[in-house]
């Protein structure tokens, strides 16, 4: 990107790692009061402790070798010397690769630039100028944090191709908190806010963690993990004497019972793992403005967290419902913001509002976005047509199939299948019905001052406030099946969050006019007036 | 309506290159059409070779699930395609349709143009044609125009830079 400047010209003050002195109350005095040169900023190491940290995959196979030591009475196996050796070699490789890799990667903040350069033929130097950096993100798993330090991630703006982030592994957390605000110090404090704690944790929360949909699902990936983990060290968990005892008297007992006992102890260890994922996540967990135009989130227990957003790369907060959370009164709140990474990353760091009580969301919407979340007054609602098609798809895709393969086996095998069918779809018609009204229900647009608001969803519920400045495109989107009944999909694109924003269902003949109105004069070369 | 004039979305004014209908062709026949048609080519010649007995049945199945839709998609995609398929640079704004069963509209505006590219396939050198991208900050508001005859993808590109560059920017 830029040249490669010469890091050999000696530093004005050593201990002055940045040269922007005002960002630094630490700095010493005798920093000179203007930017220096940029090219005699130091250049930073990372902190040695990383190597220690790259050993971490070896516990994994080293405990997995200890307990198949134990279950074989100490007896290491030849396979288990083998492993050993593996580990072994595999520790000098990596190691070795890690000391030339910390030993080659340098750092430095210059006036305007991030730059780090690595590798050992191939010197890469990347610079970032630090107006791009939309956040900084500081993540430390538990061994990080056994070792003092923590690792940081810069995120800038680009094309979602996930390629557009820096991320320095590993520096001391007072190095790291250090680097956070001189990336940040262009979004430097105009004055601080009125009350800069948005939210903390109350652990009265605590009652929607089990509400959500993974409170089950969650107990058969772990079992599933469990099984696999045994079956690595060798143990074949069917086999074990107790497991086909309790197997064969479940099998034996009074089935009536024991299944409603079997459901009950999988929805209690779901909610006990529900509840063990809630604290694990948002342990300390704060939302605060740091200064006038930063959003900060820290959170976690084992593995802290830290995401900075600045504020101009906030461009919306979406409040969630899930379905049970919503029949729970609660709602949690998501940052529609740029640089988050991508969808992935972008769904773990986007987080700024567990599960709680909608009151609270709003409330910390509220907070996040500096202005009354746009919800209260009513949204325009779309045509029935939409509502017609929420019911054909839920039909077409739930009822109709799994009546028909019932009542195919039926009449392939037993008549009792044939009324299993019946009831099947007697049963989830009226189901698929209330969803679809429900989903029906939640659809609904409109323009709230600077933001656009659209909401749909049944499943999970969404509402969005986007900044309407911040939409980069309109796609307007149809089937055969929505233009005969006169629908449209419209999405709006942002840099930002998961890119693409839907509103579901519009009329079609109001989706040019909603969209126009949202972004003014985009729109208006490609439009035609009907006179209606 | 309320209002006396209801505002549409005319289609954009310029089709893609006729030529692109040929290409579509080549192309539905190279990634689906001609696999399915082989697939059931081969599949009656080994029934007529060594299980006559099968033919009866399976000559219509193969007829509905595999050659039916083959030629259908080959006859009807690329007509489609040519009628949805059209763009248009304007003063402000990219606008481009596209799809042919699902179908999309997009307006990117100038503003938010960070790159432009020209790509040219083996298939599409073979007629002339080329693919012209336009990628904005956001992934969802990338806009592709298939199909464009070689002197218009290059006036276009070079016309869309330009627009990009009188329009003050925002894309960073």
């Amino acid at each position: 990107m830029s040249a490669p400047r010469d890091p050999g010209t000696p530093g004005l003050a050593p201990t002055a790692s940045g040269t922007s002195p005002t960002a630094h109350p630490d700095a010493p005095p005798s920093a000179p009061a203007t930017a220096p040169p940029t090219s005699t900023a130091p250049w930073r190491r990372l902190d040695p402790r990383t190597l220690l940290v790259h050993c971490g995959w070896m516990g994994a196979p080293l405990a997995s070798l200890a307990l198949t030591a134990l279950a074989t009475g100490g007896r290491i196996t030849t396979g288990a010397w083998i492993t050993l050796a593996a580990i072994a070699a595999s520790f000098a490789v990596v190691t070795t690769l890690g000391l030339i890799r910390w030993a080659r990667t340098e750092f430095r903040v210059t006036a305007d630039t991030l730059e780090v350069r690595s590798g050992l033929l191939n010197r890469r130097l990347r610079s970032v100028p630090l107006r791009r950096i939309r956040t900084v993100d500081l993540t430390a798993s538990p061994l990080h944090r056994l070792l003092g330090v923590t690792v940081l991630r810069a995120g800038t703006a680009g094309s979602g191709d996930g390629g557009s982030e820096l991320s320095l592994e590993a520096l001391t957390v007072a190095e790291a908190d250090r680097l956070r605000a001189e990336l940040l110090a262009r979004a430097e404090a105009e004055g601080a806010a009125d009350d800069p704690v948005v939210a903390r944790i109350s652990w009265r929360w605590l009652r929607y963690a089990p509400l959500t949909f993974w409170v089950v699902g969650g107990v058969f990936v772990v079992a599933g993990s469990v099984y696999r983990a045994l079956d690595g060290m060798g143990i074949e968990p069917w086999k074990l004497g107790f497991v086909q005892r309790a197997f064969a008297e479940f099998g034996a007992s009074a089935l009536w019972l024991t299944v409603p006992a079997a459901l009950l102890v999988v929805l209690a260890l779901g909610s006990v793992g529900a509840i063990a994922l809630y604290v694990e996540n948002w342990w300390h967990y704060s939302l605060e403005w740091t200064d006038a135009r930063s959003l900060r989130v820290r959170r976690g227990l084992f593995t802290t967290r830290s995401v900075t957003i600045e504020g101009t790369r906030l461009r919306g907060v979406l409040l969630r419902e899930p379905l049970l959370l919503r029949a729970g009164g609660g709602a949690l709140v998501r940052a529609v913001a740029g640089g988050l990474g991508n969808r992935e990353e972008n769904r773990k760091r986007s987080g700024l509002l567990p599960p709680a009580p909608r009151t609270e969301a709003l409330r910390v919407a509220s907070g996040a976005l500096r202005a009354a979340f746009p919800e209260a007054e009513p949204l325009t609602g779309h045509p029935r047509a939409a509502l017609r098609r929420r019911r054909t798809r839920g039909l077409l895709f739930v009822v109709v199939p799994g009546a028909a393969v019932l009542a195919g086996l039926g009449v392939a095998f037993t008549p009792v299948l044939l009324h299993c069918a019946w009831i099947y779809a007697a049963v989830t018609t009226p189901v698929v019905w209330w969803l679809a009204r429900d989903a029906y229900r939640s659809l609904g647009h409109g323009i709230r001052g600077a933001y656009l608001v659209a909401r749909s969803g049944t499943f999970s519920r969404d509402t969005l406030a986007l900044q309407r400045s911040a939409i980069a495109a309109w796609t307007f989107s149809t089937s055969p099946f929505t233009r005969r009944s006169g629908l449209v999909t419209l999405t709006a694109a942002v840099a930002a969050g998961e890119d693409g924003y839907r509103v579901r269902d519009l009329a079609a003949e109001a989706a040019p006019g909603f969209a126009a109105a949202v972004t003014p004069g985009l729109l208006d070369e490609f439009l035609v007036h009907r006179q209606g | 309506m309320p209002e006396p004039a209801t505002p549409l979305l005319r289609p954009p004014r310029h089709r893609v290159d006729p030529r692109a209908r040929r290409w579509w062709t080549l192309q539905a026949l190279l990634t689906l059409s001609g696999p399915m048609l082989l697939i059931a080519l081969v599949m009656a010649v080994l029934s007529i070779l060594f299980f006559p007995g099968a033919l009866p049945w399976l000559g219509p199945l193969l007829l509905v699930v595999l050659v039916v839709p083959a030629v259908g998609y080959l006859l009807v995609m690329p007509r489609w395609r040519y009628a949805v398929h059209a763009w248009e640079l304007g003063g402000r704004a990219v606008y481009a349709a596209g799809g042919w069963f699902w179908q999309k509209r997009r307006i990117a505006p100038l503003s938010r143009v960070q790159t432009v590219d020209t790509v040219r396939g083996p298939l599409q050198r073979r007629y002339g044609l080329a693919t012209v991208t336009v990628t904005t900050a956001s992934t969802a508001g990338d806009i592709k125009i298939a199909g464009l005859s070689d002197a218009d993808a290059e006036e276009l590109s070079r016309r869309i830079g330009e627009a990009a560059q009188d329009v003050p920017g925002d894309a960073a």
